[in-house]
């Protein structure tokens, strides 16, 4: 039994059919860290997240959850997990607390425990005004911290989100990951999938999923300090102005020493050579007739880190791939 | 058996709040149950067309007959062998009957006299019993004439009984019959929609990452409809017997102690429906797979020595007979 280790994933491989969603991933996640899987849509970020609650049984590989194994001790795991689905599963006809009600005594908990209990997660989700309404007439914020409060009722020692954030608004996406953080800090280990590049800057440690297969793992500095990421002789910087980003886009597009160019909000970020000074390059910019833009260096962010792993290790892994694609 | 009373109350909970289920398994069933009631499968009062040729007091006396049988009313006289040919073609009387000018000429000379009755045969269930009552006043009529003329009376006289049914009531065939094959629908069709919409709607997925036991959920699932449909049983049983006046001869309390265990098959069977339905509707169509040649087989429907197979496949297809609606229509008719 591994103390340290809250999940750990060798080598897992699960084919669907001739459809081959997860190939050798190998990961691990230590004890009361937030893990943060990203990935494109249908890389095999929920894949992974069945598997690891023992609801999908890998074609290849073998997976630990808290130290115990997820095929041969599936009865244990499933004591000490939470898992809150991507898609909303709890009881829509039913109150939220008749849902609370329901997983509390599905977890065995009894008498005073078991009412202090469902005041906590709902003290925990913020519930109480909604105590009687129907699950299904919840809106889809409150669905989310629905499944979150059930999902925390037996205190589980590793929790699965997936993509517990999709479709809810700024405030409560905060509240949420400070929730995460509370949690975390008393020891859970977190286990969540998101698209969210600010989520992702949030995490312990974060993993990219790309066509079934994990291309990186690291914590976000890391990942940021990675060489493929700003390759020898590079450097990155922002342009900012104040309209035309499409614009400066193009022009920048245009300039020999520029190498990728991608517009962030109402600014662009830029891979050029080492050796240009930020002055050059905003004098060449303004030449295009873009008169207010300013130009400095910024260190990567995560998206530029997917971006340019996907380019690189990415076309690497497409280029494995036999190309027999048939429908 | 860990989370059985959680998922036992969950799913009461939920079943006495989904008005679809509760319609499906209570109102449904007493609503066909009273149209199957008033249902009258015995043909009587067909419409009839006469073309009497004779015009005679025997003539008339003939059809006096076909009336008083009360399978036939005759609702024309019509003057020729082409307007009784339209009104059976037109649907206006499925039966025609023509007697010839000789009829009553013939008959005091002792010869042969004819009858010509038509019947429409596109409706098999009247056009037998039709044929019957026709067949039997013919029969009676030249009988009678026979036994005048020698001054002999009849030496062999049957004594039909009709045991369980004297009175020859439809009702008392079609009710408990019925009421089995609406516990097959609904006891089929409510336990397998239990548990595919909890696969449908994902939470089959989330109740499989908790520490509940399989057994619990299908246990704890399909008891609540056990009840259900046994409560639909009584209600139904009720109902025929105050509402349609079916007698219950037979013993009450065995039917009520035997029938859970009919109910448990229905449980299990849709049970098998949602271990291989994805959605409710594929659901509904695995169900009504098994239920519909388990019906038409039954002998509720046609006559069980009449299916086309060998004796021994009949046995196997006559389960649901065996199980339900002789077992249900005997426990209530046969004397103790
Ligand atoms: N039960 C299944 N049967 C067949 N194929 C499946 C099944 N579940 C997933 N897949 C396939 O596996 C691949 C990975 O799916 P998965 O749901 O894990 O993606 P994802 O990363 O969670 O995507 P998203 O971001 O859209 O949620 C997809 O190609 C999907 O079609
Ligand atoms: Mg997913």
């Amino acid at each position: 039994m591994n103390g340290e280790i809250g999940v750990d994933v060798q080598g897992v491989t699960k084919d669907f059919g001739s459809v081959r969603a997860l190939e050798d991933v190998t990961l691990q996640v230590p004890r009361g860290e937030i893990f943060g899987l990203l990935g494109p849509n249908g890389s095999g970020k929920s894949t992974l997240i069945r598997i690891l609650c023992g609801l999908l049984v890998p074609t290849a590989g073998r997976a630990t959850v808290d130290g115990l194994d997820v095929e041969r001790e599936g009865e244990q795991v499933r004591q000490h997990i939470g898992y809150v689905s991507q898609a909303f599963s709890l009881y829509r006809d039913l109150t939220v607390d008749e849902n609370l009600d329901f997983f509390s005594s599905i977890y065995r908990l009894q008498g005073a425990d078991r009412k202090e209990r469902i005041e906590w997660v709902i003290n925990l989700a913020h519930l109480g005004p909604y105590r009687d309404r129907l699950a299904g007439v919840l809106s889809g914020g409150w669905r989310q911290r629905l499944a979150l409060a059930a999902a925390l009722m037996h205190r589980p020692r590793v929790l699965f989100l997936d993509e517990p954030t999709a479709g809810i608004d700024p405030v409560a996406r905060r509240e949420l990951w400070d929730l995460l953080f509370e949690l975390a800090a008393g020891g859970v280990t977190m286990f969540v999938t998101t698209h969210y590049m600010d989520e992702a800057e949030r995490c312990g440690t974060v993993a990219y999923l790309y066509m079934s297969r994990l291309i990186v793992s690291g914590r976000p500095q890391a990942l940021k300090a990675l060489p493929e990421v700003t390759p020898e002789g590079t450097r990155r910087v922002e342009a900012a102005c104040e309209e035309g980003v499409a614009k400066l886009m193009t022009s920048a597009r245009t300039l020999p020493y520029v190498h990728a160019a991608t517009i962030f909000g109402t600014s662009l970020h830029l891979l050029i050579d080492a050796n240009v000074s930020d002055q050059k390059v905003e004098q060449d910019l303004q030449a295009f007739g873009i008169t207010d833009v300013k130009v400095s260096p910024i260190e990567p962010s995560l998206e530029d880190v997917f971006v340019r792993l996907t380019e690189t290790r990415g076309r690497e892994i497409e280029a494995a791939r036999p190309q027999v694609v048939q429908v | 058996m860990n989370g059985f009373v959680a998922m036992f109350r969950k799913e009461i909970t939920q079943m006495l709040r989904d008005r679809g289920t509760l319609l499906f398994a209570l109102v449904i069933p007493v609503f066909e149950l009273i149209l199957f009631g008033v249902i009258d499968m015995n043909a009587k009062h067909i419409p009839t067309v006469v073309f009497d040729q004779s015009h005679t007091q025997e003539s008339r006396r003939l059809l006096d007959q076909f009336e008083n049988t009360s399978y036939m009313d005759v609702i024309a006289e019509v003057p020729s062998r082409a307007a009784l040919e339209r009104a059976i073609v037109s649907g206006r009387a499925p039966v025609a009957i023509e007697i010839p000018p000789d009829y009553a000429r013939n008959l005091a000379a002792g010869r042969q006299a004819d009858v010509l009755i038509m019947i429409d045969g596109s409706d098999q269930s009247v056009a037998t019993q039709a044929l019957a009552a026709a067949n039997g006043v013919v029969l009676q009529q030249g009988l009678q004439d026979l036994l005048e003329k020698s001054g002999q009376r009849p030496r062999v006289e049957a004594h039909p009984v009709m045991m369980f049914n004297p009175d020859m009531r439809s009702a008392n065939l079609l009710i408990p019959g019925l009421i089995a094959i609406l516990l097959t629908f609904s006891g089929t069709i409510l336990s397998a929609f239990a548990i595919v919409k909890e696969r449908e709607r994902g939470t089959l997925e989330q109740l499989m990452v908790t520490p509940v036991s399989p057994l619990a959920v299908v246990v704890g699932k399909l008891l609540p409809y056990l009840g259900l449909a046994y409560f639909q049983l009584i209600l139904i049983v009720a109902l025929m017997r105050f509402l349609f006046r079916v007698p219950i001869n037979g013993s009450l309390t065995l039917l009520l102690v035997l029938s859970p265990i009919y109910l448990v098959s229905l449980l299990a069977l849709g049970l098998l429906v949602s271990s291989r339905a994805r959605t409710q509707m594929e659901a509904m169509q695995m169900a009504m797979g098994f239920m519909l040649p388990s019906v038409l087989l039954s002998g509720y429907v046609f006559p069980i020595t009449s299916l086309p197979v060998s004796p021994h496949c009949r046995c196997r297809c006559r389960w649901s007979r065996t199980f339900s609606p002789p077992r249900t229509s005997s426990r209530l008719r046969e004397g103790s």
